[in-house]
């Protein structure tokens, strides 16, 4: 067992945990940040892509509302790399309480949200896919947001103040001295060895696993009941627009244009285990026929891939008249030297995408009050690598970048234009021999064909370029055959059955990888 | 609608099994026109003919296979067809290959035992009857394999493929060379005009010969000449001194585009006629009969009337079948009723990968004579039939040449005895 030390050790990667270790690192902090599997791979990696306007909630939850515009400026100019500039609409339908609209533009107006009206025609005109019976509409600047690219680009910029970064490294214990936490023991998933972990302060942010993390470390009463949503990848852009219904935020109100698809959400069920990621076939069709309230036809547009990401819900199970929480705050911060008298040890979780950064700074304040420092936090400030030019991506990037070197360079994913360069460069800087987290961080396999084409190519380039035995490569092909398979079986229809019947006959039968020698 | 047009037989689809069908009918003597939406499985597929490459497992002699295949799934496409339909479509293949545009190129092998023919990414695919220019990369053959590839060719990875032939236990390895192509993404076809060039191939020889190893057959990707693949090959393999085969890889395929042209020639050869870019959008029937269909192309309709249709649009691959949002299963074409659709509420599909997924068998519901059911003068041919997995038997081309075949016989016969009656 070797041992590392470190001033702040953060336990999940997501865009919590990871804003948590870029905001340490820029406040000059030694960190250590892990996850059991690979970043965002978990809730952060697993929604619809929104940067909420806070829109959605300035009727049903001001406070959250103020939280999310003022954090949706800050991240458009931290975060622009990672940010399409989409904008948002509010749309009334002939679906929803004709009433909601004037409450939502005063809800607007009384938390802050930029929000203008406009004529239901100039919606229309925008976005001529939508639901031509809108009555009413109205402008705000919601935005997407690519998860990974945020995550990694904040473990980078880490790292590169010294933070190490350590995913598929899982917590199997905490360890407890006395009345304070001082580290915790990590297992690599791939290897087994195990590591230990001595830290000054050491930060749960593992989300909805929150709770797991908790009782390792001796904590009763951090109660996280998963929420979980589905949410459906349709191919094209349906809208280029993010486009919400205007009512009482409830299941499949928003579809986010994002990369090259559009993503519908979402839902909420409660579930016992964070890791159930089961599809019912009732909410794949409730979703679809809300897809249909929105913009009609949406049925016979092509579902890609349907996938589910499960909301930490935090309930304080040792709540009490002096408890201060701010009940209306969608995120919670434990002091457990204060709730528990458990020392160096503290619990962030709730919360949503869009204030993973105010979360990280509220954190690494409690951090900082702990240990008797004061190191100003210079998140809102402090352009993530990659966003220093303060520039959003656009959709037209990668063609682009293509069309320069059209001659030159290897489409290797040609859905979402993965040059090979680029492939290699990845999986050389990356060290993996999972081709889903090369998928993380360039969408490989994410377009219409899921992979059909790209899977034997990348294959074939991951095992010339990290010299893989042809049992690991086959793993690798077979693995990522797999994961794409999940997200495409329980939404099969229409062309996308096609492809995957195409798939089939490709990788059954042309390749015939069901027959690779043992 | 712009024209009625009368046929003694409408094939609809032109992959495998509508051209076998067709080409057939016209040999005949049957005045037969094919109508389809675009070229089918024969540009996707390898093109070998596989006949039945598991059952489960790997079958070494297929003529025994099918014989136990039959006798344990009647409702199999191969017990419809009658095993002994089987050998004779290879037969007419073969001899309509050798009697083809393509001069010299020929399919090699049958039913008595399947070729084992190491895929692109190292497996070894069973398969019976093959093009002469992949039959030497038999696994099973003692020569060292030395698999080439080019970094151009994005589609083909001789690393990989010859790290999972050692692994089988097949002496292999990899050799790279540069392809003389001015950019970094090659198009397979394009690449395989260029190996119709004799100079190209000199080239290739003259790069490759010094890096070969004595004793050593070269695998190369199905690329090998479009217009003379006879000529090609058998002139890289004097050139090099040695065996040389094909191993298929992804789409486009180009062994597949040579069949087309082959069965394309036969049939005008035979006076055949096939529309592509003529999709077929309605049918109008009576009784239990199908009296015409109804095609859109170029803007406008053409009703094509005929006492015999023949059904060949394939699977949900090539969109003969199709699930719609609502979840109902359906014949995009004539709307025949279907057999092997899971019922309400089971499932269609199951989470792993490789396993049998419920929707797999679906196809037009037919009779013991390939009838569709609910249209007497309908015969279905080809992957449009129910109860095979194709892909995952190593069954499609068998299935399609057989079934087409057979439909065109009947067809003749029916015609036949109707004369003969008038």
């Amino acid at each position: 067992v070797t041992t590392l030390t470190t001033d702040v050790l953060v336990i999940g990667g997501g865009a919590t945990g990871s804003g948590v270790a870029w905001d340490a690192a820029l406040r000059g902090f030694d960190v250590v940040l892990v996850d059991r599997l690979d970043l965002a791979e978990g809730t952060s990696g697993r929604f619809h892509g929104l940067l909420h306007s806070g829109g959605r909630y300035a009727v049903k939850d001001p406070h959250a509302a103020e939280e999310c515009i003022a954090e949706n400026v800050i991240l458009r100019r931290v975060a622009a790399d990672c940010i399409e500039d989409t904008g948002g609409f509010f749309v009334t339908t002939q679906f929803d309480d004709p009433e909601y609209a004037d409450r939502f533009a005063a809800g607007c107006e009384a938390t802050g949200v930029p929000c203008e009206e406009i004529p239901a025609a100039e919606a229309l005109r925008e976005e001529p896919r939508l639901n031509p019976r809108i009555s009413r509409a109205f402008r705000v600047p919601d935005a997407n947001i690519d998860a990974w690219k945020t995550v990694w680009s904040m473990a980078r910029g880490a790292q590169e103040r010294g933070a190490r970064v350590l995913p598929y490294h899982a917590v199997v214990g905490i360890h407890r001295d006395g009345d304070e936490v001082t580290g915790a023991r990590l297992r690599d998933a791939r290897t087994g060895e195990e590591t230990d972990v001595q830290a000054r302060v050491t930060v749960n942010a593992s989300g909805a696993w929150a709770e797991h993390i908790a009782d390792m470390a001796g904590i009763e009463g951090v109660r996280v009941l998963p929420g979980r949503g589905i949410m459906i990848a349709m191919n094209h852009r349906l809208v280029n627009t993010v486009v919400n219904r205007c009512q009482m935020p409830t299941d499949g109100d928003i579809i986010v244009p994002i990369r090259t698809v559009s993503v519908i959400g979402t839902t909420d069920v409660h579930t016992d285990d964070p890791d159930d990621h089961t599809v019912h076939q009732d909410e794949v069709d409730a979703m679809l026929e809300d897809g249909e309230r929105l913009v009609p036809g949406f049925k016979q547009a092509r579902a890609l891939r349907v996938w589910t990401g499960v909301r930490p819900l935090f309930e304080d199970a040792k709540a009490s008249d002096t408890d201060t929480r701010d009940v209306t705050r969608a995120h919670a911060l434990l002091d457990h030297s204060q709730r528990d008298g458990v020392g160096r040890f503290v619990t962030i979780t709730g919360g949503k995408l869009t204030t993973f950064r105010l979360m990280a700074e509220e954190t690494m304040d409690l951090v900082c009050r702990q240990l008797g420092e004061t190191r100003p936090c210079t998140t809102s400030t402090e352009p993530l690598p990659g966003s220093e030019s303060g520039e959003h991506y656009t959709l037209g990037e990668r063609l682009e970048r293509k069309e320069e070197r059209l001659r030159e360079d290897q489409l290797i994913c040609e859905c979402e234009m993965v040059s090979r360069d680029r492939l290699e460069e990845t999986m050389r800087r990356h060290a993996t021999t999972n081709l889903d987290d090369i998928r993380r961080q360039l969408r490989l396999g994410m377009g219409p064909c899921q992979g059909g084409f790209c899977i034997y190519r990348a294959t074939g380039i991951l095992h010339g370029i990290d010299g893989l035995s042809a049992e690991e490569a086959n793993g690798a092909l077979l693995g990522f055959l797999q994961e794409r398979w999940k997200g495409t079986w329980p939404i099969l229809y229409g062309d996308q059955l096609r492809q995957a019947r195409l798939d089939d006959w490709i990788f059954q039968g042309v390749l015939d990888v069901g027959h690779l020698p043992r | 609608m712009r024209g009625e047009l009368h046929f003694d037989a409408v094939v609809i689809g032109a992959g495998m099994a509508g051209l076998t069908a067709a080409t057939r009918l016209a040999e005949g003597g049957a005045r037969v026109c094919v109508l389809a939406k675009g070229v089918g499985s024969t540009h996707l597929a390898p093109l070998t003919i596989d006949v039945l490459g598991y059952a489960p497992d790997c079958v070494e002699h297929p003529e025994a296979a099918l014989a136990e295949l039959v006798a344990a799934r009647p409702d199999h496409p191969y017990a419809l067809i009658g095993v002994d339909a089987v050998a004779p479509a290879l037969q007419w293949f073969a001899s309509c290959v050798a009697d083809g545009p393509l001069p010299g190129y020929r399919y090699v092998g049958g039913l008595e035992r399947n070729h084992l023919l190491p895929s692109a990414v190292g497996a070894a695919r069973p398969s019976a009857l093959v093009p002469e220019t992949m039959a030497e990369g038999d696994v099973r053959a003692h020569e060292p394999i030395a698999v080439v590839g080019a970094r151009v060719l994005r589609d083909f990875h001789p690393a990989l493929c010859a790290a999972n032939l050692e692994k089988g236990g097949r002496a292999a390895r990899a050799v790279e060379v540069e392809l003389a192509l001015d950019r970094a993404d090659a198009n397979a076809l394009g690449v395989a005009r260029r190996f119709d060039d004799a100079d190209f191939r000199g080239a290739f020889a003259a790069q490759l010969a010094p890096r070969l190893r004595a004793g050593e057959r070269v695998g190369v990707p199905a690329l090998l000449g479009v217009r003379d693949p006879h000529g090609a090959w058998t002139d890289l393999q004097r050139r090099l001194g040695r065996p040389v085969f094909e191993i298929p890889t992804l789409p486009p395929s180009v062994p597949g585009i040579r069949v087309f042209e082959i069965l394309r020639s036969a049939l005008r050869a035979a006076g055949g006629r096939l529309i592509l870019g003529s999709e077929v959008v309605g049918a109008e029937r009576s009784g239990g009969r199908v009296v015409s269909v109804r095609a859109h192309a170029a803007g406008h309709d053409v009703r094509y009337h005929a006492p015999w249709f023949v059904l060949a649009t394939g699977g949900f691959a090539s969109g003969g079948l199709a699930l719609a949002s609502d979840w109902v299963t359906r014949d995009t074409v004539l709307g025949l009723p279907l057999r092997g659709t899971p019922g309400e509420g089971e499932p269609r599909f199951v989470a792993g990968y490789f396993d049998e997924q419920p929707m797999a068998r679906v196809g037009v519901a037919v009779d013991a004579g390939l009838r569709a059911e609910g249209a007497e003068n309908v015969l279905v041919a080809g992957a449009a039939l129910p109860g095979a997995i194709p892909w995952h038997e190593g069954s499609g081309e068998g299935i399609a040449l057989a079934s087409g075949h057979r439909a065109a016989s009947a067809v003749l016969e029916a015609a036949g005895a109707g004369a003969a009656t008038a």
